[in-house]
């Protein structure tokens, strides 16, 4: 078989239909781009934009508010989704969503240490814009550590046992969030509020780049074991009778998730389902092999996280909803579909 | 040129699961391992194949200590099936058997993987279920697509002379008796291709006919070990699973009932 790479992707595992798949997928999200880009509290005209027939003022919204606002989305909802896809793939479960299995409330826990106690231990530091994600994707590693020790080593447990898990770890994570709370000064709670809301509203330049740093480097150190990550589904002791170093392959998908739920809950709070409804949809489309569901859910992921973010800041103008309503809303009836169906086979 | 184990013995919990086995998996022979359940037959395979350690004693393959060949170069040597666990999500069959082409450029392949998968598919009679999702198979049809995932992860193409191995658990299990026949047939003519192999079976009357060597284990150790006819006539049997057997030899044709 020829070697078929780009940018450390073996595409040599994809079929016609995938590659067709993820061309569409892509198609489809440069058009939503193009309209969210577009419209919000305020419309824009692109044509005007690129002919340069713009006010000051549409600029610096347009550039400033707009643009970094659309990113964000497209962030959260490629690494919420590459996550979901990992961890499923990892934990060879179908059910395992950051969110259900606490992975992001871990995330949020750590995330809220840094915005209750960072602003004494940490004021004059130099990388404060990367405090915060990096301190979620310590939180979010740590659960994933802690899962891998009570699925003894990702063992294959059964579906229920990681879903019971993870509302221990849940109800563990809001205890912390709680405490946190309780003892913050009134500045430090305004934060932590505002925070846990989970928005895209308020994202400036600064604080999204380093997110979008810690993603890309998440997903090329994921990208050459996405073979591995297919033969793994196989059993432990198959992948490595098939020459997988299985503990460096778990290492790999592990700082992945962690880094990309982590860089996304520490700019947008908890945003559920996302990682659950996507691989999913993805896997339903065109097959279920890595190397096409990371893809397709990095780009699917993107175009539904956009379009949820459009909803939730155009439908009630000029108020907003909160995006993590919109995503439950379509998540949460898929996740019954998916108990049923699995509970069926 | 061969797999063999040099006194290994595996402990677990201070119980001992296997002591002092000196076992030997030669280039073109069928070893097959018998013995009732809990004997410690699988964790013998698994010690062989390197996927679990020993406490004590060695492996080598073609003597090679095992400890100083990595996990990938050990995957072109021997290819394994042991008991098989679910598969999530809807892999097809070709997706799984495609999964046992050892494909990182390796020269050692030849480029024509179709043709190799096609092959392999035939001989275990799942061609045609070669676009149907896996986990709408029966459990035998499960079985031969796993038999296929190791048979293409040894494919070679002919004439090339690398020593392999092959190493099944229990292959025959969930498969009806025309399949189990047309397997251990297969079996046989991989093993005049060269192939060594080794086999946990519970049908005495396909081990006793099909291998060149049996080893019989009970409580961690091998109890017996040698060719099929010499176990027969010492009346072995007897001692390994406490019943009384009744065995008829016509035309080297063993065929053992129990009474």
């Amino acid at each position: 078989m020829n070697e078929k790479t780009i940018l450390g992707l073996n595409l040599s595992f994809l079929s016609g239909k995938q590659t067709l798949s993820l061309f569409i997928f892509l198609s489809v999200l440069i058009l939503i781009l193009i309209i969210a880009f577009s419209n919000g509290s305020f419309d824009f005209s692109f044509i005007s934009l690129l002919k340069g027939e713009t006010t000051h003022i549409e600029k610096t919204i347009f550039f400033e508010i707009r643009i970094p606002r659309v990113i964000l989305a497209c962030l959260v909802g490629s690494s919420l989704a590459i996550s979901g896809a990992c961890l499923q793939g990892l934990f060879r479960n179908p059910l395992a969503d950051p969110g259900l299995i606490g992975v992001s409330a871990g995330a949020a826990l750590g995330a809220s240490m840094i915005i209750v106690f960072g602003s004494t231990i940490f004021s004059k530091f130099v990388l404060s814009t990367f405090l915060l994600p990096i301190a979620a994707c310590i939180g979010s590693g740590v659960v994933i550590f802690l899962l891998f020790l009570l699925t003894k080593g990702f063992g294959h447990q059964g579906v229920t046992y990681m879903l019971l898990v993870g509302i221990a770890i849940n109800a563990i994570a809001s205890v912390g969030i709680g405490i946190l709370t309780f003892i913050s000064t009134d500045s430090e709670l305004r934060g932590l509020t505002f925070w846990t809301m989970g928005s895209f509203g308020g994202i400036t330049w600064p604080l999204l780049l380093p997110a979008v740093f810690i993603i890309i480097i998440a997903f090329f150190f994921l990208s050459p074991v996405l073979r591995d990550l297919d033969i793994l589904q196989l059993g432990e002791s198959e992948a490595k009778s098939l020459g997988i170093d299985v503990q460096k392959l778990k290492y790999r998908v592990i700082f992945t998730s962690a880094a990309t739920v982590g860089a996304s809950v520490a700019l947008s709070g908890m945003i559920g389902f996302v990682g659950l409804v996507v691989p999913h949809l993805v896997r339903l489309i065109a097959g279920v092999n890595h190397s096409y569901v990371i893809i397709g859910s990095a780009l699917l992921g993107s175009s539904l996280m956009v379009i949820a973010d459009l909803l939730a800041r155009t439908l009630i103008q000029p108020a907003e909803l909160p995006v993590g309503l919109i995503t439950s809303a379509i998540g949460s009836p898929f996740f019954l579909w998916l108990i049923f169906r699995i509970n069926k086979a | 040129m061969s797999i063999y184990s040099e006194k290994i013995s595996l402990k677990y919990n201070d119980k001992s699961i296997l002591e002092d086995i000196n076992i030997e998996i030669k280039k073109g022979m069928i070893l097959s391992i018998l013995g009732p359940n809990g004997a410690g037959k699988s964790s013998l395979l698994n010690i062989l194949s390197g996927d679990i350690e020993s406490n004590l004693g060695n492996v080598f393959y073609d003597n090679t200590d095992i400890k100083n060949i990595s996990i990938q170069e050990r995957a072109f040597i021997r290819s394994v099936m042991s008991q098989n666990q679910p598969i999530v999500f809807d892999f097809s069959v070709r997706d799984i058997v495609e999964m046992g082409w050892l494909d990182k450029g390796n020269i050692r392949y030849s480029n024509n993987i179709n043709n190799a998968i096609i092959g392999v598919l035939n001989d275990c009679e799942i061609a045609h279920l070669e676009k149907r999702k896996f986990n709408t198979l029966s459990g035998g049809e499960q079985r031969r697509v796993h038999i296929a995932r190791s048979l293409i992860q040894l494919w070679r193409e002919s004439g090339n002379k690398d020593s392999r191995y092959l190493m099944l658990d229990e292959p025959t299990s969930n498969l009806d008796l025309s399949h189990q026949i047309k397997l251990m047939n297969m079996l046989k003519k991989l093993a005049n291709d060269g192939v060594g192999i080794l086999l946990i079976l519970h049908d005495l009357n396909l081990a006793f006919n099909f291998s060149d060597y049996i080893a019989i284990i009970k409580n961690g150790e091998l109890f017996a070990y040698d060719k099929p006819l010499n176990i027969i006539n010492k009346n072995i049997l007897e001692d390994v699973f406490e019943l009384t057997f009744k065995v008829d030899i016509i035309d080297n044709k063993i065929n053992v009932n129990y009474i």
